[in-house]
Order: C-alpha cells, then structure tokens, then sequence
C-alpha cells in the first residue's frame, strides 16, 4: 500500500502562506491599555498593550486556554452578563475608555457587533433575524427596515440564497448560511468593529471559505478582530497578527511578520506546532 | 471451520428475558390507555340516568335544585373555568418572572435555596391552603381588596361587572387567586428548568446586539422554550381545572349563576366533594357523576388544545425546545 496522500497536491484553502495584502497603515481605532482580566480568583488576562487599527483584520491567535476569547468579550463587555468576571484596564474606542461602566452600554453594543463559534440564530424568520436590533437604535419605517434587511444579507453574501425566503424559520437554513446571517444580523445595526470569536470553527472548508473571503470585502468597512485557532485562517484573512501565551501578549506585528519570521522562540514554536 | 457467533446470539436466555422486558413495558404503557378509557366509560355509564333525564340541559341550564331533583351543570362548568384562567393570568407571570429571577437574575448561591422554597410550596397539601384561603386570606380579600374593587373598577366599561359585588371575601376571584398561587411552583419549576437549556451563546448573540433583560427573554429566550413553557401552563391549568379541597373551601358553593368574579359560586370538583354524601336519590347522585364526567372531558378539551397548538406552532417556527 502506497500512501497516496504525499503526492496530493494540497487545496488552496490548506495552504500555509500568510497573504500579501498591503497592510494599510490606518488610524488606531482600539486601544488596549494595561488590561488585566478575572474568572473570579483566577487571573486570564495580563497586563495586554495592544493597538487595533481600524479597516483591517487583527487576528489574535494561541493555544486554548490563553485568553484570546476572554479579550474579545472585553472589548463588548460581554462577560458583565457574569458577576465574578471583571476586567481592569483601558480599552479606548475614540478617545474614550469603554470598561468604565460610566460608558453606555447601549452605546458600545451598537459600536462593536459580535459573531460567535457557534450560529446562534433565533428562533424566528430569517427577516426577523437580520432586523433584530434595529429597532434599538434607530426609528425605520417599515420600507427602511426591509431596505436595511437586504443590505445587510447582500454584504453578508447570503441575499440570493435567502431572498426567497425570508419569512421562513432561520433554524432551517444550514450552519454555514446560520453563520453568515449572524454576521448580516450583525452589521445590520453599522457597528464599527466586528468580533469574530472562532466563527468558522463549527463549519465546513467550503462555508469556512464563503466566510474568509467574506472577511476579506468586511475590512474595509469595519475594524475587525478575528479569535482563531486555525493559524492558516489566521495567515489567510489578517493583516497583523497577535500571539498569545498563558493570558500575555507574546508577540504582535504584521501577519507576514508573525508567520514567517517570528522574533520571539515561543511565537515559532507555535506556529510550527510545537506546542498546542 | 467454525461460523463466528457474537457471545450475545449464544445465550438465548438472554433474549427471552429481552422479550419478557418488552412485553412488560409494553403492558404498563398500555395499561394507562386501558384505564383512561375505563375511567371515562365508567364514569358515562355511571351519569346515564342525568344525561337521559335532562339531555343538554345538563350542560346549559344553570338550574341546580336537589329539592325539585332538577341538575344544570352550567355554574360548576363556568366556575370551573373562571377560577382556572384567573388562577393562569396570574401564576403566569408570577411564575415566568420566578424562573427568570432564579436562572438569569439571582445571585449563584441564592439560586438553590429560593428554588427549593418555591418547589416546596407545591409540596404543601391543598387543605391548608383552603384554611389560609378561608380564614385569612379571604376576610382580607373582603375587607381591603373588593371593596377597593368595586369603587375604582365596579364602574368601567367591560370589566366592570366582573368586579362589581359585595365585599364578602369567599368568591371566584378568592379561589382563583389561591389556585394561581397552588399552580405557581408547578409552572415556576418547569420554566426554570427550560430557561436553564437555552444555549449561552444565543443569549450572549442578543446582549451583543444590544438587547436588555427584558428583549433577550421576550424575543429569545421565550421564544426558543416556547413549547415547553405553553406544555408547562397547560400543567398547571390541569391541576388548576381539577383542584377541590382549596376552591371547596373558598369558593362559597352556591349554585347562582353569576358575572361577578366577587360572587360565591361553585366548581365541578367541589359541587362533587360536597354533595356526594347528601345525594338521596339515585337522580341527585347520577347528575354528580355525570358532573365527574364532564370535568374529564372538559380537562381533555383544555389539554388536546394545547396539544393542537404545539404541533401548530412546530410547522410555524421550526423545532425549538
């Protein structure tokens, strides 16, 4: 028995080659200062630098376990839903520190949209879906909203698969197109930064792909802060690249950096798969 | 060369005892069926002789006379039934509030012990909440909340009549209120239980957006549990529909057909429970079991309903809990 698979050539989405995008110089559009982050006692987050430019990708990636999540839901305050979580620090969108509960909620929420590993759609229609939060912030006549519903569905790729049925349940759409009317339900209210927390984790290559490519036309609308554990996703869809270790910022720089000439002995070890 | 023989396909014991196991499950399930149906026809043959006599009149006249040996069901059915939906409109909210408080709301360690004291109340007997219902509960429905009724609502235009009455504490809406509360922790647990299994991450998707306490129950989380909580309210309206010890004592048995929650009237349950031993004759006697009768089938109505509107309700919105 021959092993065939050596002499396969690998798919495209398989490659291991970290794009060659330019990276955009554009203005910082999230500071994090000095954040330090608890699950009660424990101590997930240290003392984390680090700047988010704005219209491009940062992809934050590590072993599981190292608070690359935990950073996401800092930034949208996710974890108050939680009373033993807490998060010390500075995390400043235009000038203005958003964990200082003095900060509306309301406000940050509209400003930074989150998609999460698995699709959460809710039990509702399709339309009911994408619309969800637009009444929260905004006054639409009922042209508008459906104005607002397709935009949303078209940036998201998925209009002409749904378009047809929007009325009909979301549960009943498969996990890849869930996944894409999370992310239209999403920018559906205009957030500014978008957080991808491992959002093709649970789906296919092919609907994995429909995602990544869709990353790629997102950016340069949103700021985008993308959570993976897949570091070829990480080297496909990202312009700059963190790494974490033990809840610290190991490394940070351009993608291209990170994935072909680590400085720190850690940051290669890992994503040579040495450790993970 | 010997055919392989999975050790199970050797010991053929083993598949007969696998038989007798099927046979006996199979015989327990079925025998619910069997004694549904008994109960049912026991309980139709039992009330013939009032069926015979009276015809529909049983179920629309509200003439109940033991003198005259004249029976019409209506104020038993209608007292059944409205002091069953007051029982609902207020153990409804009551209970979905209860089971948002102790999954969402309440802190960790209070969840357990404030769980247990609302299962507790299901736990005591229904007796004693008749006493409380009669000795305290209502003397205080008639000297502080009826009266106050009837001032500020007697008058309004629909629900007017339903309050306008004397203040006498015993009543439907007396009984009803006792009901809501005996029903809350039967509701209240199953809701919990449900809240419980809505995913983290969808409720965490609508906090994201934006959503307050508030939308992620109404637009999420009571969404998602929908048929389960509709399957605990009809729970709670069996028990509400069939209790008698707590509405005998509450309800003030008088068989006046009446608008007015405020009024005695009387429920199927305890017109059976309190006039079973006075039935003289054999007329008196076959109306109460035709009465019976009739709360099992009304019971049937209230729970195939519910069941109609799941199914309903799955084709609509696709599967949810």
């Amino acid at each position: 028995m021959n092993d065939h698979s050596a002499t396969l050539e690998q798919p495209a989405y398989l490659r291991f080659e970290p794009n060659r995008d330019a990276v955009p110089d554009t203005a910082t559009q999230l500071s994090i200062r000095h954040l330090n982050f608890f699950y009660g006692r424990a101590q997930a987050l240290h003392e984390v630098n680090l700047e988010i430019k704005a219209n491009a990708v940062t992809a934050i990636i590590g072993p599981s376990g190292c608070g690359k999540s935990t950073l996401l839901r800092s930034v949208n305050r996710i974890y108050e839903l939680y009373p033993d979580q807490r998060a010390e620090g500075e995390i400043l969108v235009d000038g203005r520190n958003v964990l200082d509960k003095r900060y509306p909620l309301s406000d940050l929420r509209r400003k930074v949209g989150m998609v999460f590993q698995k699709p959460t759609p809710f039990a509702s229609s399709i339309r009911n879906n994408v619309a969800f939060a637009l009444s929260y912030y905004e006054k639409l006549s009922k042209a508008e909203v459906a104005d607002r519903v397709e935009d949303a569905l078209r940036q998201a790729a998925l209009w002409d698969e749904v378009k047809d049925k929007l009325n009909q349940s979301a549960l009943g759409l498969s996990g890849g197109q869930q996944q894409r009317l999370c992310i239209a339900r999403t920018i559906a209210v205009r957030p500014e930064i978008l957080l991808l927390d491992e959002a093709t984790s649970a789906l296919d290559p092919i609907s994995t792909a429909k995602i990544e490519e869709l990353i790629h036309e997102l950016r340069e609308r949103f700021t985008i802060m993308i959570v993976t554990h897949n570091m070829q996703q990480a080297a496909r869809v990202s312009q700059r690249t963190a790494f974490f270790h033990l809840g610290e910022l190991i490394e940070f720089g351009k993608t291209r950096d990170i994935f072909t000439n680590p400085r720190v002995q850690r940051t290669q070890d890992y994503i040579t798969g040495r450790f993970g | 060369m010997t055919a392989y023989v999975p050790a199970e396909m050797k010991r053929s014991r083993s598949a007969g005892a696998d038989r007798t196991f099927t046979l006996f499950t199979a015989g327990a399930a079925w025998l619910v069926l069997v004694l549904l149906g008994a109960t049912a026809l026991s309980m139709a043959w039992g009330g013939r002789l009032a069926f015979q006599t009276f015809g529909l009149d049983f179920i629309i006249s509200p003439e109940w006379d033991a003198v005259q040996g004249k029976f019409g069901a209506l104020v038993p059915i209608y007292g059944t039934l409205a002091t069953s939906a007051i029982a609902l409109v207020i153990a409804f909210p009551v209970s979905i509030g209860i089971a948002l408080f102790l999954t969402e709301i309440a802190p960790r360690w209070s969840r357990g012990p404030i769980g247990i004291a609302v299962e507790l109340l299901a736990a005591i007997p229904s007796i004693i909440y008749g006493m409380w219902g009669l000795f305290v509960f209502a003397p205080f429905m008639g000297a502080n909340v009826e009266p106050w009724l009837t001032e500020h609502v007697g008058d309004w235009p629909i629900l007017g009549p339903l309050f306008n009455g004397p203040p006498i504490g015993i009543g439907m809406l007396t009984a009803g209120i006792v009901l809501g509360i005996m029903i809350i922790p039967f509701i209240a647990a199953v809701a919990r239980d449900v809240f419980a299994e809505v995913p983290a991450p969808l409720k965490e998707a609508a906090v994201a957006l934006g959503s307050t306490r508030w939308e992620v129950l109404t637009k999420v989380t009571l969404p998602y549990t929908r048929s389960a909580i509709i399957g605990a309210i009809f729970l709670g309206l069996g028990r509400a529909l069939g209790e008698t010890m707590a509405v005998t004592f509450v309800l003030g048995n008088a068989h006046d057909l009446s608008v007015s929650l405020l009024m005695p009237s009387n429920s199927i349950a305890a017109a059976i429970a309190n006039e079973f031993t006075e039935a003289d004759s054999e007329l008196y006697r076959s109306s109460l079991i035709a009465l019976a009768f009739l709360l099992f089938v009304v019971t049937l109505i209230v729970l195939s309903f519910a069941k109609l509107l799941l199914v309903r309700l799955k084709r609509i919105h696709g599967r949810t809990l």
